[in-house]
């Protein structure tokens, strides 16, 4: 957790968090990146942001929801 | 949806597990299904106030944590009868007593994010509309976890320099991680100091309401963390102070 604290820019935290507690719908996830990155939800960028999110295991599937790994 | 209050404090001797304790006792007296989970794992203690020690063959929060046992094993029944008379429930997962299990786990450490999973399938399984988290004093990776995800961080503080210059630090941390409601809460406050001088220079320091300020009281001694304030001494301006705050949150977040 004290790498979330760490964590900049604050969407990227805001991101991290609404992946904790019960973890957050793909669609949600997806809303609220492009709400941070001010564009489509639809957009290649969220994909890719998503993409590398996953590859730092950051972020990891858990049943219907993206739940954050920040260990 | 179950809501999560973090109950924390920057130093120890606050009163933070005696008001996490009593603010359950009372959110559970108006028919509410409550969970108080110690994650002060290296000096538990909330567990004494419901007249509650887990024996050999109880498990605790610790066990969880190490992957003893699933987490519904770890919650016990401790509802006072007051309570149950008001059709309310409360569980308490304590966490391990014994020296070496809490040298063993703060030794090997957990992946902290098992703490989160088993709060929210334990409020499933157990139908909870509270959690309470009483916390380590100070910042650990507990603290942080139950603040990232708390609906609201109660800070308790006591009118003293170094609880205003360390509750700072807590209360930054709080609004870097956008925590939704934060309450404060003044607790042993001598009848010599004027509450509203108080109270006033608290809310603006930290740019946080107060959500009780609870008096210093002989009474509460008496019970030597032995029982609940609010059941064995209702009238008290203290256990006034945490009904009004319990009212709040059953307002504003619950």
């Amino acid at each position: 957790m004290a790498s979330l604290l760490a964590l900049e820019p604050a969407g990227l935290r805001r991101l991290l968090k609404s992946g904790l507690r019960q973890g957050i719908a793909d669609s949600l996830l997806r809303t609220l990146v492009a709400g941070e990155l001010g564009c489509e939800p639809g957009a290649a960028v969220v994909d890719q942001l998503l993409l590398q999110l996953q590859e730092r295991e950051w972020l990891v599937r858990q049943g219907e929801n993206w739940k954050t790994r920040l260990h | 949806m179950v809501k999560i209050l973090a109950i924390h404090s920057f130093r120890g001797g606050t009163g933070k597990s005696n008001l996490a304790a009593n603010l359950a006792a009372v959110l559970a007296m108006g028919k509410r299904r409550v969970a108080i989970i110690d994650t002060d794992l290296a000096s538990p203690g909330v567990h004494v106030l419901f007249g509650f020690t887990p024996t050999a063959d109880q498990s605790t929060l610790n066990d969880h944590l190490e992957g003893m046992v699933p987490i519904l094993d770890c919650a016990h029944d401790v509802t006072p009868d007051e309570v149950k008379r008001s059709h309310g429930k409360v569980w308490l997962v304590p966490a391990a007593m014994s020296s070496d299990r809490i040298a063993r786990l703060l030794r090997e450490g957990y992946e902290v994010e098992r703490l989160n999973d088993a709060l929210f399938e334990l409020a499933e399984l157990l139908r909870l509309d509270v959690i309470i988290i009483d916390t380590h004093p100070g910042i650990n990776e507990e603290t942080l976890l139950s603040t990232a995800i708390a609906d609201c961080l109660m800070m308790v503080m006591r009118p003293d320099r170094q609880d205003y210059l360390g509750t700072a630090v807590v209360v930054e941390v709080a609004q870097r991680l956008d925590v939704p409601a934060i309450r404060m809460v003044i607790n042993k406050l001598p009848s010599y100091f004027d509450a509203q001088q108080v109270s006033d220079r608290v809310s603006s320091s930290y740019h946080a309401p107060i959500g009780a300020l609870l008096p210093l009281c002989d009474e509460l001694l008496t019970l030597a963390s032995g029982d609940l304030a609010v059941l064995r001494f209702a009238d008290h301006p203290w256990s006034e102070g945490v009904r009004r705050l319990a009212q709040d949150l059953a307002v504003s977040v619950l």
